[in-house]
């Protein structure tokens, strides 16, 4: 056994397969201790915020504020709210309204300013501009109001009673906040999804839920496909040709298909990650019965076994002692590659809506299909959905890594 | 096998899984967002039948059509014609011909065929367009005068008359089509006086006052109006039998609109101008209709229309799309909604849950009312309907719609008690202890006599928005301790369930409500609330939670031949009151009409708000929307 151990993790694949599943692991063990929470909270009020640190602009202007002089502090201001194609449109629209193209330097910005506020007039309607384009432009004057006058921004308050203004605090434009000192700020990895879920957070929980899924859904797979298979294989005759018959059926039925009626059937109700595993177990061993049957088949006449028939072994103890050690790590392999399927099929029973609910658990398919009702492939949100493909990518790539890792150690045609 | 073959199939199969999800979520499909409105309020466009055999076009046309159009004449429209047109039949419910045969109380779209007036929803206005001037009422209300435009003529020449007006109203009643069964329990007659005049009397109750004057008002801005000749000569073809008159493909209908049939498979549905149209008479436009060409492919769902639309294929979008601002803002595409900024729309319609109260735990009042007032309305907004709906604290709730018009009709201080702006999830837990309904065997769901508090909220499967909102009201379950599943049916099996006359599926649904109108208020307050739909199956007209109060049935006997502004508003009043009180459903959302979005890579000109035409935000095609299309112009 521990020289099995030892020949398992020198094979490269085993151990890189390995390696990639045990990070997995780690991180939905680990990131939610780290960070605790409900994974579902709808935090965001508004879908598909980008990742990054968002710090509260309430807090950050009642906390305290150092004066610091950055060089090109105004150069970077004007620059995020004026870019070059920005200076270029203004300059069309400037044309249009009759400044004569000389006047207009684009990388003069004081000047360019200067004649956009003097010329501007939203109610004007330049020849030849769609409505889209005079929108922008629209857009483009609120976005420069009070940029470069270099005068201070008060924040005043407003009474709720008599709707008065008092002067609060002034804000210069070289006022900083260090970030740690701002009471509160949230850090989204991974951005928030379509309901202002954490992504990140959510994806955790998604994982964590799909192994789980994938691993009962194994388990109960193997376990039926196992015994199934040995005793098809062992007993012979009337009961490998019924078990055989059973088997087929499954087998022509298209397994996807039994699995979105049987999920229909049960109801969204009922449908928590234990059942759907529970539902993809039991749809999934087919294959398993098959290739056990013939293992066993093989085996069942080997000297050994004939002795402990002769011994007066039971039945029982025959299969387990007698052939089940030999088929052993075909069965650990198996058991890897229906896991694997299994967290593959609860991602496309959640695609299409058969999966657990939303609002009790994450998992991965329903983080995808999410995703895909709210476009997030063509609004380029990519983090609500590309991650949740490389997680599931990764999940099967590793477990069929180790599989071909173990094929390698077990199966003697294909050591080097 | 050898270790580098092991290697590439590893690499292959990875690559292969990525695709196989991509598929996989390709493969699901998020069929039309509801075209809210009473257009999809007809059930028979939710069933298209078979198209009959006729339907193929000819060689020519086919290769025709085949030839792309040219671009430049061409207006193409996405998000409202779903599947195969059917027919073209003005008489028929089944055409599935939705650009032009879509009859609705905001205007109905009269690209084909053609009603008396065109309502205005930004003002509640009436211009007239087969008919000639103002509608005259006398002075009880119980018969209007309508004159016919001496220009209006049918697309075979001769002109409407009185006559027509008339017999399409006789038709429509006698084989009982939808707009004859929406009609004759208001309408007692259309007769021609002569040949320009027509003459309405609205049916009578027994007081001798005219049952809705509000009806007959909708008639005339709703109901196509059909040539005489040709309905007789569809009648003694399919033996005056009346479902098979409604079955008639009509290929060969007579029409008086300025577009008509050049081509439709299930690919495409393309109408091409008559050029020989009445209308460009000085009497009613002066001048044609700009495209030459009104296309609509056929797409497989929202986001293939959608990728058409980004990419300038499309011109005129109905159909939802989330963070539609991100199109111009963040891709700089040349695309514009009605209005630069959100909620980006005219919202005039409600799309609201309903408690299916023949569920005995939701007629407990505290429990509809808890529900109601812990669900997170705002984040609905904004994360749901991606912030195109004004929010509830901006519009307070009622049965009226944000519109001015519809606001002034109640007195909003005498219900603003009532009004709730959600996510009370402290409130709604008090309700609940307050009622006895707790929490008595600690699995964290109350019970409400020993039984369990657990219900399904349902909606459509592939209506984003609807299943998002939804998601939220199961959230706000969870909250405050009732256990609120979601389910997402297909469209057809959740409406028609919904629609019957019992059903015991769906405890909490979403269904949208009537949208402006000329009936409103009234009709929103009856869509809401009224019991003469309890206990009839195929009901579309609403109550689907199948409520009943007298006094709310004696109000709507009221309403409408009230003159009195002070006494309409009491009653307003009164029927807000009663809705907030009982609850019998809660609105989740201001929501357009139609959604419209353009996109001016070819064409310019479309209405946008404060440009002083007037022009109803409503695809260039409904009600008053359609003069939209005489102010186009290419971008140059």
């Amino acid at each position: 056994m521990k020289n099995t151990i030892r020949q398992v993790f020198h094979s490269s694949k085993f151990v890189v397969g390995f390696a990639i599943f045990a990070a997995v692991l780690l991180l939905i063990i680990i990131y939610p201790l780290l960070y605790p929470g409900d994974p579902l909270e709808m935090i965001g009020l508004g879908s598909f915020f980008k990742p990054g640190t968002y710090v509260s602009v309430y807090d950050a202007i009642d906390t305290e504020s150092g004066t610091m002089k950055l060089p090109d502090a105004n150069a970077k201001r004007i620059a995020n709210k004026l870019s070059e194609e920005d200076r270029e449109a203004m300059k069309v629209w400037l044309v249009a309204a009759g400044v004569s193209e000389e006047e207009i330097d684009t990388g003069d910005t004081d000047r360019l300013l200067a004649l956009w506020k003097e010329k501007y007039d939203p109610s004007i309607k330049p020849k030849g501009m769609v409505m889209a384009e005079r929108n922008y432009y629209k857009r483009l004057n609120k976005n420069l109001e009070g940029a470069l006058n270099a005068s201070e921004i008060t924040v005043s308050e407003k009474d709720p009673e008599s709707g008065e203004m008092t002067e609060g605090k002034t804000i210069s434009d070289t006022d900083y906040v260090n970030t740690k000192d701002v009471a509160n700020k949230v850090t989204l990895p991974l951005g928030t999804d379509n309901f202002g879920r954490d992504v990140l957070k959510e994806l955790v929980s998604a994982t964590k839920t799909s192994l789980f899924i994938g691993l009962i859904a194994g388990v109960i797979a193997t376990f039926i496909g196992l015994s199934l298979g040995l005793l098809a294989g062992y007993i012979g005759g009337w009961a490998d040709d019924f078990i055989m018959f059973v088997t087929n059926l499954f087998t022509v039925i298209p397994g996807f298909v039994l699995l979105i009626l049987i999920s229909y059937a049960i109801g969204q109700e009922q449908r928590g990650p234990a059942v759907v595993a529970l539902v993809i177990g039991a749809t999934s061993w087919p294959w398993t019965t098959r290739s056990v049957r013939s293992q066993v088949i093989s085996l069942r006449n080997r000297d050994h076994v004939n002795l402990s028939k002769l011994s007066g072994h039971s039945l029982i103890r025959i299969i387990l002692t007698d052939i089940l050690p030999y088929i052993a790590s075909y069965v650990v392999m198996a058991l890897i590659l229906q896991i694997s399927s299994a967290i593959l099929a609860e991602a496309q029973l959640s695609m299409i809506g058969l999966g657990p609910s939303t609002t009790k658990d994450a998992t991965l398919g329903l983080m995808m299909s999410w995703a895909m009702l709210y476009s997030a492939h063509l609004n380029g949100s990519w983090w609500a959905y590309f991650p949740v493909l490389l997680i599931i990518a990764l999940i099967s790539f590793s477990l069929n890594l180790m599989n071909t890792g173990l094929d390698q150690v077990f199966n003697p045609t294909l050591r080097d | 096998m050898k270790k580098r073959t092991m290697k590439v199939l590893a690499l292959f199969l990875s690559v292969l899984m990525i695709f196989g999800m991509l598929t996989a979520c390709k493969t699901k499909e998020p069929k039309e967002t509801p075209t809210t409105g009473q257009e999809a309020n007809k059930p028979e466009e939710e069933k298209p039948t078979e198209p009959a055999e006729e339907e193929a076009p000819s060689e020519d046309e086919k290769e025709q059509a085949e030839n792309e159009l040219p671009r430049e004449e061409t207006l193409y429209f996405a998000g409202q014609q779903w599947g195969a047109v059917v027919g073209w039949n003005v008489l028929g419910d089944g055409n599935n011909n939705s650009m032009a045969l879509a009859a609705s109380g905001s205007g109905s779209r009269t690209i084909m065929f053609e009603t008396l007036y065109m309502y205005n929803m930004l003002d509640a206005s009436y211009t007239p367009l087969l008919a000639d001037g103002p509608y005259i009422w006398n002075d009880d209300m119980t018969e209007m005068t309508v004159k016919i435009k001496s220009a209006a003529k049918w697309s075979d020449g001769t002109p409407v008359t009185a006559d027509d007006v008339a017999y399409t109203f006789e038709t429509n009643a006698k084989i009982e089509n939808n707009q004859g069964l929406a009609f004759a329990p208001y309408i007692e007659s259309v007769t021609a006086v002569d040949p320009q005049t027509v003459l309405i009397k609205a049916k009578l109750d027994d007081s001798g006052k005219p049952v809705n004057p509000l009806q007959v008002q909708q008639f005339i801005v709703q109901v196509y109006i059909g040539q005489k000749a040709w309905i007789e000569t569809v009648e003694t073809r399919n033996n005056n039998d009346a479902t098979a008159i409604k079955n008639d493909v009509a290929e060969d209908v007579v029409y008086s609109g300025p577009y008509h049939k050049y081509f439709a498979d299930d690919t495409k549905v393309v109408y091409v101008r008559d050029d020989n149209y009445w209308g460009k008479d000085a009497s009613m436009w002066g001048k044609l209709p700009v495209p030459k060409y009104l296309a609509h492919a056929i797409y497989s769902d929202n986001a293939a229309a959608q990728v058409a639309f980004e990419a300038g294929e499309v011109d005129v979008d109905q159909q939802f799309i989330n963070n539609v601002q991100d199109l111009w803002e963040k891709k700089g595409l040349p695309i514009s909604t009605y209005m630069a900024e959100a909620p980006y729309g005219i919202c005039v319609n409600m799309p609201t849950a309903w408690y299916n109260l023949d569920n005995p735990a939701l007629q407990n009042a505290a429990i509809r009312k808890a529900i109601a007032i812990a669900v997170d309305y705002d984040k609905i907004n904004a994360n749901a309907m991606t912030g195109q709906s004004p929010t509830f604290e901006q519009v307070p709730r009622s049965c009226m719609n944000p519109t001015d018009g519809e606001q002034a009709t109640f007195n909003h201080d005498a219900v603003k008690d009532l009004q709730w702006v959600g996510n009370d999830i402290d409130g709604a837990k008090k309700l609940l202890d307050d009622a006895g309904i707790k929490d008595t065997d600690g699995d964290g769901i109350r019970e409400l006599d020993g039984k369990k508090l657990s219900f399904i909220a349902a909606c459509p499967d592939g209506w984003s928005d609807w299943q998002a909102s939804i998601e939220i009201v199961a959230a706000a379950g969870k909250n405050i301790g009732i256990e609120i599943t979601t389910q997402y049916p297909d469209a057809n099996t959740f409406q028609s369930t919904v629609t019957s006359a019992k059903q015991t599926d769906y405890d909490i649904f979403m269904m949208w409500t009537e949208s402006a109108s000329p009936t409103q208020p009234w009709g929103r307050v009856r869509n809401l609330m009224s019991s003469e739909f309890n206990g009839k199956d195929n009901n579309w007209s609403g109550n689907y939670g199948h409520y009943s109060n007298d006094r709310i049935q004696e109000l709507l006997k009221k309403i409408p031949a009230e003159t009195d502004e002070a006494k309409l508003k009491d009653y307003y009043t009164e029927c807000v009151e009663i809705y907030l009180t009982d609850i019998p459903s809660f609105s989740l959302m201001y929501r357009p009409d139609k959604f419209h979005a353009v996109n001016e890579s070819v064409w310019t000109g479309f209405p946008e708000a404060g440009d002083g035409l007037n022009i109803p935000p409503l695809d260039c095609t409904d009600g008053y929307g359609i003069a939209a299309l005489y102010n186009l112009t290419l971008v140059q």
